[in-house]
């Protein structure tokens, strides 16, 4: 019988060893942070090609973690393998309500989005059963914005629900230009431009249309961990971030050229981006009332926001 | 009785699962883990009876189960084909061959980005990556039955004036079942493992969507639990159609007839 | 040659046959009367078993021709049933009463469900296997697993039966057992026979007419009326096959 408890003793051993945690941010320097690529999540990029993290924190030690979605980039947090990430609201909202600790720290940007469609669909009310959407994934800005502007239009936020299409901005373009039965697209910069570029196909809902407003469409996420335990460091990189915005705001031809060495991308291409009119980079966060009172409405989440203090760390400015 | 000769018993299966769940809540109240990451097994049950009840979980798995069949069917009938044309001809046995090699080592998941090229996101495309899984492996199991069936079976189809399609039907499906079944297991767990992932990257694709939009929408939602909850029902499917479906067709046909 | 204005039921003439440029039957002739039980035999590798594949259709001469009936033989047909050595010759997922109506099943001529069942019935009882109709292959004795190959071959009345070494792999017991059985039918059915064997005594104990093949060609064909199985007999043979 002994045998037997020590092979249960050593099960058990593996089960939790295979979930223990990593060296923890506390105590020294150091910062692990997602990084995304996009003309949304712009800033994050000149902040390292800049080294504005390690200028304002000197001898911090960081780590870029390789990031795709937002849903992973929650999961890392939820293990402690990442202490910042970016973001839109929606997808932070929901992992605020299923407990996680974390506040936002900063915005980041706001950048074109909307719904691209065939031309020979004209409004939301023209899209058929048959017609699918893509979307990058249930929860993300893009199909919250879908469903305000589903419950504005039709009073029924789900109306479209069964027609979304999970798929990456990427293949969701490709899926939409290829006229397969993907006939509408949810998308963001550059991806919009792209589509909007080609013929027969336009935008039938942008989304400060669906929002009713301007939001912010990527904000900075950092865990309770390490605003509490290393200040040091949370205070640099909110500095950072936000000196790497004040950049691309005053010297847009400058990081253009960054970027566009970063992003492989023509650097007039970016620099376009980077200036367009409803492109903007801003560290105040807006639209989290807005977008958690929808939620809460329609039962994407179940906590109600008071106050969207109690969500963003102390020193950001916000607006509703 | 002695614990080894618990271990030894048909059933040992459901005993080590036992003690898995139990290992699994010890750590999940014990240890200091995130319920996040880590939720006890009522939080797993709760979410699982509520999708049973006010969701659409069954549904989605009757979805994915659906499907899979179809492209089984789809699946076996094409790899019979094939199979039948290569005993017929050995032209189109080295194409066969050919195919074999080029596709059976390409999974169906990496085939994604042109499937969504080709013929779309829907359920049509989810069914392209079941048949793409399931056609190479009962391909290769279908041809080794038929050649390493016994020289007499091939006689005594000859001495019965049977054509080569009453041969195959009559004497070489049954005289390789062993193969065909063996290649149905492969296929159904190649197939379900594709189907599921499809889905997860495709999405709802005919509605509702199946077992594993379900657990993809649980993940986006931050529904640890529902996740769990999804992946239990995989296991015991898979268990399932493991012990039951193809235990039971085993035993009425090739461990009957002694040649298992 | 005594019945001379009978027709025979398999007339073998001038036959030869080569592998890969290798003759292995040469200038074979041999005519074969209804209801005669003739034995092939001859040491292994002189040609017997391909000329009972030749007979049976399943090979073609390079020369010569081979009739049946008085037509010639192209390819196997159910009038000439062949049993082999092997035991997998026996279709192991069906029963041994599935076995003997597998054939009749699948007859050209269909046959009413009553017919094959009795006809299997009768065939099971003549090989001593009544009791046995409901096993599995896998579950039968190698001598039981022959019995079953001769009941399936027989269910279909063929004109011809060829057997190829059918008791080569029994042992002493059961193989005398089997001959006796054999010999009953053969009394029953007056079931055309060629049997192919390299057991002098057995074929001293069988056939009414033997036929000693030496290096693919005939070397005698000795009338075996006594079936004597006397030392003396059999040394005779051992003789005729010697170098």
């Amino acid at each position: 019988m002994k045998k037997y408890i020590i092979i249960l003793w050593l099960m058990v051993l593996v089960l939790t060893a295979g979930c223990a945690k990593t060296e923890t941010a506390g105590g020294q320097k150091t910062i692990r942070i997602a990084e995304q690529y996009g003309i949304a999540y712009a800033p994050v990029q000149i902040m390292k090609a800049q080294g504005l993290l390690e200028k304002n924190c000197p001898g911090i030690v960081i780590s870029w973690e390789q990031m795709n979605n937002t849903a992973a980039i929650r999961e890392a947090m939820v293990a402690d393998r990442l202490d910042a990430g970016f973001m839109a609201i929606p997808p932070f909202l929901i992992g605020w309500d299923n407990g996680m600790d974390w506040k936002i720290a900063t915005g980041l940007s706001s950048v074109p989005t909307g719904l691209v469609t065939k031309t020979s669909v004209n409004s939301l009310a023209e899209l058929g059963e048959k017609d699918r959407i893509a979307v990058p994934q249930p929860g993300s800005v893009q199909h919250i914005l879908l469903a305000m502007a589903c419950d504005r239009d039709f009073g029924n936020p789900q109306k479209l629900d069964n027609q979304l299409v999970t798929l990456s901005h990427p293949d969701g373009m490709n899926a939409l230009l290829s006229g397969g039965d993907v006939t509408a697209h949810f998308t963001a910069t550059p991806y919009l431009e792209k589509e909007l570029a080609t013929p027969g196909f336009h935008q039938i809902l942008s989304g400060n249309e669906a929002f009713g407003g301007e939001f912010s469409f990527i904000v900075g996420v950092t865990t309770k961990k390490l605003h509490d335990q290393n200040p040091e460091v949370y205070a640099a990189f909110n500095q950072s971030v936000g000196e790497a915005i004040t950049f691309i705001n005053d010297h847009p031809q400058e990081a253009a050229g960054i970027l566009s060495e970063a992003y492989d991308l023509p650097e007039a291409e970016v620099l376009a981006y980077l200036t367009a009119a409803d492109t903007e980079y801003s560290q105040t966060v807006k639209g989290i009332q807005t977008f958690s009172d929808f939620m809460l409405k329609t039962g994407y989440l179940k906590k109600s926001l008071e106050n969207p203090g109690t969500i963003i760390w102390e020193q950001t400015d916000y607006e509703d | 009785m002695k614990i080894k000769a618990i271990f030894l018993k048909p059933y040992a299966k459901y005993i080590w699962i036992i003690l898995m769940l139990v290992a699994w809540e010890v750590t999940a109240k014990l240890a200091p883990v995130s319920p996040l990451a880590f939720p006890s097994l009522e939080l797993i049950l709760a979410a699982l009876i509520d999708s049973v009840i006010n969701g659409d979980i069954l549904m989605q798995m009757a979805f994915s189960l659906g499907l899979i069949l179809i492209g089984l069917g789809i699946g076996v009938v094409l790899a019979f084909l094939m199979s039948f044309l290569s005993v017929v001809s050995p032209v189109f046995a080295s194409f066969t061959d050919t195919c074999v090699s080029i596709f059976h080592p390409l999974p169906g998941i990496a085939l994604l980005p042109l499937i969504i090229l080709w013929i779309g996101t829907g359920s049509m495309a989810i069914l392209f990556v079941i048949v793409h899984s399931v056609l190479w492996p009962m391909i290769l199991n279908m041809t080794a039955g038929f050649k390493a069936i016994p020289e007499v079976y091939k006689k005594i189809g000859m001495n019965y004036e049977f054509n080569t399609l009453q041969s195959i039907i009559r004497i070489f499906v049954p005289a390789s079942l062993s193969f065909l079944i063996a290649g149905l297991k492969i296929s159904w767990a190649r197939g379900w493992r594709a189907a599921i992932s499809a889905e997860m990257i495709f999405g709802a694709s005919g509605g509702i969507g199946g077992i594993g939009w379900y657990i993809f929408n649980k993940r986006v939602f931050m529904d640890t639990a529902g996740v769990y909850a999804g992946i239990l029902m995989i296991i015991a499917v898979g268990i399932f159609v493991e012990d039951v479906v193809f235990g039971k067709l085993e035993k009425n046909t090739i461990k009957k007839w002694g040649v298992a | 040659m005594k019945n001379v204005d009978v027709n025979p039921i398999i007339e073998i003439c001038a036959v030869n046959k080569s592998y890969e440029g290798r003759p292995v039957l040469a200038d074979i002739n041999l005519a074969i009367r209804p209801g005669e039980l003739i034995c092939v035999i001859g040491a292994s590798g002189c040609g017997k078993s391909t000329l009972l594949n030749l007979i049976g259709g399943f090979v073609k001469a390079d020369r010569g021709e081979i009739r049946l009936n008085g037509r010639l033989v192209e390819k196997p047909c159910r009038q000439c049933i062949m049993v082999f050595q092997e035991f997998d010759q026996l279709f192991t997922w069906q029963t041994v009463r599935h076995n003997i109506e597998f054939p009749l099943k699948n007859a050209p001529e269909r046959l009413s469900h009553q017919e094959i069942r009795s006809r299997a019935d009768h065939y099971l009882a003549m090989v001593k296997l009544t009791d046995f109709g409901d096993y599995y292959p896998n579950q039968l004795s190698g001598g039981m697993k022959q019995r079953t190959a001769l009941a399936r071959a027989l269910a279909l009345s063929p004109q011809l039966l060829l057997m190829d070494e059918p008791f080569g792999s029994l042992d002493a017991q059961t193989k005398k057992e089997l001959q006796e059985t054999l010999l009953e039918i053969r009394q029953e059915t007056r079931a055309t026979t060629v049997f192919v064997t390299h057991d002098i005594r057995e074929a001293l104990y069988l056939a009414d007419r033997i036929v000693v093949l030496k290096a693919g060609a005939v070397a005698a064909v000795i009338k075996n009326q006594t079936r004597n199985t006397d030392e003396t007999r059999v040394a005779e043979i051992t003789a005729l096959l010697s170098p």
